[in-house]
């Protein structure tokens, strides 16, 4: 029982890794969202982090694991701080709306540069 | 007597662990297929939302289980190396389920927030919907 234990989670571990790089490659594909495909992927490789501390973990995927997590909510946290100051720097003028010429001339010649 | 109870509790720590693993492999395994169904068939922000959600509550149980597992291993832990291992296992598992937790709260008050703007906004339109002619 105990090797299946141990060898069970780790092969599931890995089929999972891969099932996160296809959900997330899918979810961009058809969201046409990064944030959301990076979330989609950084769940699903949670998980196959958790699997891999299951039975008696070495150092390495220990600190893989700690690694995943704390790697996972700083790009969270990056991407909300990026969404926030890309949503108030394009509603503020509010005139244009959404163009792509306007966003592109916004990213190029930012408010703080005219 | 020692001896014996190493036995039972190593026993009780495969059960409690391959239940965790178990909730977290069907969890995952389902939410796969479900982002799958969600990216081919509605290609919808929104409906991506539940499912996320419905993971993090998988991985939350699992993480439980798998808890519950470290502390019945504390039961027998010889070594300060096999300690140390089970401190920073536990201490993973303990701060994943604090930000799981939060990120479920968090989720889900967005989603009660879009169904309450949904809401009102359904609620003005009939407000000024058709009136009488009268």
């Amino acid at each position: 029982m105990t090797g299946v234990l141990l060898t069970l989670p780790g092969l599931m571990a890995q089929l999972l890794s891969g099932a996160a790089l296809l959900a997330g490659v899918l979810t961009l594909a058809a969201t046409r969202k990064p944030a959301l495909a990076l979330s989609v992927f950084l769940d699903l490789l949670t998980a196959a982090g958790l699997l891999r501390l299951v039975g008696d973990p070495s150092w390495q995927a220990i600190a893989t694991a700690a690694v995943i997590v704390g790697l996972r909510h700083l790009i969270a946290l990056g991407l909300r701080i990026g969404a926030r100051n890309w949503t108030t720097s394009t509603q503020a003028p509010g005139r244009h709306g959404s163009r792509p010429g306007v966003v592109i001339d916004r990213l190029l010649r930012p408010a703080w540069r005219r | 007597m020692e001896e014996l109870l190493q036995d039972v509790v190593n026993v009780l720590v495969s059960i409690v662990e391959a239940c965790g693993a178990a909730v977290i492999i069907i969890g995952a395994v389902w939410a796969f297929a479900r982002f799958v169904w969600v990216g081919l068939r509605r290609r919808d922000t929104s409906a991506f939302v539940p499912v996320r959600l419905t993971l993090g509550r998988f991985l939350a149980l699992g993480l439980e289980f798998q808890l519950a597992s470290d502390v019945l291993r504390t039961a027998v832990a010889p070594s300060f190396r096999e300690l140390g291992q089970l401190a920073a296992v536990a201490a993973i598992r303990t701060v994943l389920n604090y930000f799981l937790g939060k990120e479920i709260a968090e989720e889900r008050r967005q989603v009660a927030e879009e169904a309450e703007g949904a809401r009102a906004g359904s609620g003005s339109t009939s407000a000024h919907g058709p009136r009488d002619p009268a």
